[in-house]
């Protein structure tokens, strides 16, 4: 049975990182005081994080992440959907150390090639609307979906 | 819950296990997110009317009109979504959001929505890439000005909404009771901030971050940065004319209290922005 960590980029139980882990996975949402303290996170951002999060009705810590995840793991996997936060990506990064992580995307918006030029977003959208006019059923059809991830390079930024 | 953060013992009670409340009690919510934050500054009182949770995303996402979207999502009473909060915290994803968009339109009808959404997708890949640029100017000022010229903090009256030009108060008395204000006055505010103001874009940015509900480092800095022309050809400004056009009758847009934004768009320019060749 492995364990999810619902963090505060995908505060969601419909995320393919549920499929991922299997039914009898245990989701859990933890709170990061320090890290909102370090964001400088008014109360009104606190409070709408945590009632995404109470609306889950799956099991809440108030603590640091790496230490609730180390604690609760007991050699099970750990499981968490991609964000491109590098706070999250440094604590799965340590976890990687000692457990197994798996990283999961979601359906993206857009499938652009990762080389595509950055600098204006007009280059990007001529890219981007080909597959962002589409809708997922579509591109599911064609088989332009995909979702696994190697942890190497979701970790290394 | 425990009381005991930061003992990491190996056990679930002083883990910080959180003690369930109702999800109808508003309350005890918020006693208990006090109760999280011992650091909070005891002056933040205020919450927003805009509840967390898939249930509120989903009214947002029901009365999507993409194609009243194109044409009005200027105008601060535009059929926006307020879905932002929503998506940066992945309650709802954006391509969920882009499929609902074709379900209810075809892809022209849909497309400007499509387009803002891919905004956000391209701010996402820009920070996934370069994550360590993400508070760092990606470019010189287009302004005529050195890093240097512009102030690192932000100043009490404009942290307060107490300016004294009229339209910019209320826009950031929204953002401060609310916790979101739309596109436009986001650009207002920045551009006030980073032009009028002459302040740096990181400070201003950082002050978003703490009140927008859908505060995001992505699309927040990179934002400021487009607005502030460190990731843009040319700095964004405005004038009173366009706030005018596009706020309707609720906010105060008349010259003797919003003075400083009053102008053409030459005159302002070369106001603004004394070292750049003049417009015309
Ligand atoms: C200075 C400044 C700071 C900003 N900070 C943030 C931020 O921290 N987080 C954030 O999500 N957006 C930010 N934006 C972008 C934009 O203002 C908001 O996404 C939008 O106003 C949200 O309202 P809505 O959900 O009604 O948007 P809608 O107009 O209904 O658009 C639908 C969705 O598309 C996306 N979107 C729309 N416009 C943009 C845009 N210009 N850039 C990126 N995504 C967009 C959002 O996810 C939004 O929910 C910022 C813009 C500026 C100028």
């Amino acid at each position: 049975m492995s364990l999810i960590w619902i963090h505060e980029d995908a505060i969601t139980l419909d995320h393919p990182v549920m499929d991922a882990a299997g039914s009898h996975a245990e989701p859990i949402f933890i709170w990061d005081t320090d890290r909102h303290d370090t964001l400088g996170y008014s109360l009104k951002r606190r409070m709408f994080i945590y009632e995404c999060a109470l609306d889950l009705n799956i099991p809440i810590y108030a603590n640091n992440p790496y230490t609730v995840l180390t604690a609760l793991s007991k050699g099970r996997a750990i499981y968490a959907a991609n964000s491109p936060d590098p706070h999250i990506k440094d604590i799965l990064s340590d976890l990687n150390e000692s457990y197994d992580v798996v990283i999961i995307e979601a359906p993206s918006l857009t499938q652009v090639p990762d080389d595509t030029e950055t600098g204006r977003f007009f280059r990007f959208w001529n890219k981007a609307k080909k597959t962002a006019l589409v809708h997922s059923r579509e591109q599911a059809v064609h088989g332009r979906d995909p979702q696994e991830t190697d942890v190497k390079d979701k970790l290394s930024s | 819950m425990s009381n005991s953060l930061g003992n990491y013992a190996n056990h679930i009670s002083t883990l910080g296990h959180v003690d369930r409340v109702d999800f109808g009690d508003r309350t005890a919510i918020l006693v208990q997110v006090k109760q999280f934050s011992p650091g909070l500054d005891t002056q933040d009182t205020v919450i927003s009317p805009v509840r967390g949770g898939k249930c509120e995303a989903q009214s947002r996402l029901e009365p999507l009109k993409p194609e009243a979207y194109g044409s009005t999502r200027n105008h601060l009473d535009g059929a926006v979504t307020g879905l932002s909060p929503f998506i940066r915290h992945g309650v709802v994803n954006s391509s969920d959001v882009r499929d609902r968009a074709l379900d209810v339109s075809t892809p022209k009808q849909a497309e400007k929505f499509i387009q803002q959404l891919a905004w956000r997708a391209y701010w996402q890949q820009f920070y996934r890439k370069w994550p360590d640029l993400i508070w760092q100017d990606i470019e010189p000022y287009k302004t005529g000005f050195e890093p240097y010229d512009y102030a690192d903090d932000l100043p009490e009256d404009i942290a307060m909404g107490e300016t004294g030009v009229a339209c910019i108060d209320q826009f950031i008395a929204e953002l401060l009771e609310t916790g979101h204000i739309h596109n436009h006055a986001r650009l207002y505010i920045a551009a006030y901030v980073c032009h009028w103001r002459r302040v740096k874009w990181q400070a201003g940015a950082r002050w978003f971050l703490a009140h927008l509900l859908d505060g995001d480092l992505a699309s927040n800095n990179l934002s400021w940065q487009w607005v502030a022309s460190t990731f843009s050809h040319k700095p964004y400004f405005f004038n009173l004319e366009n706030v005018e056009k596009f706020t309707g009758e609720t906010i105060d847009t008349r010259m003797k209290t919003n003075g400083p934004l009053a102008g053409t768009y030459d005159a302002l320019y070369a106001r603004l922005f004394p070292n750049l060749e003049p417009r015309s």
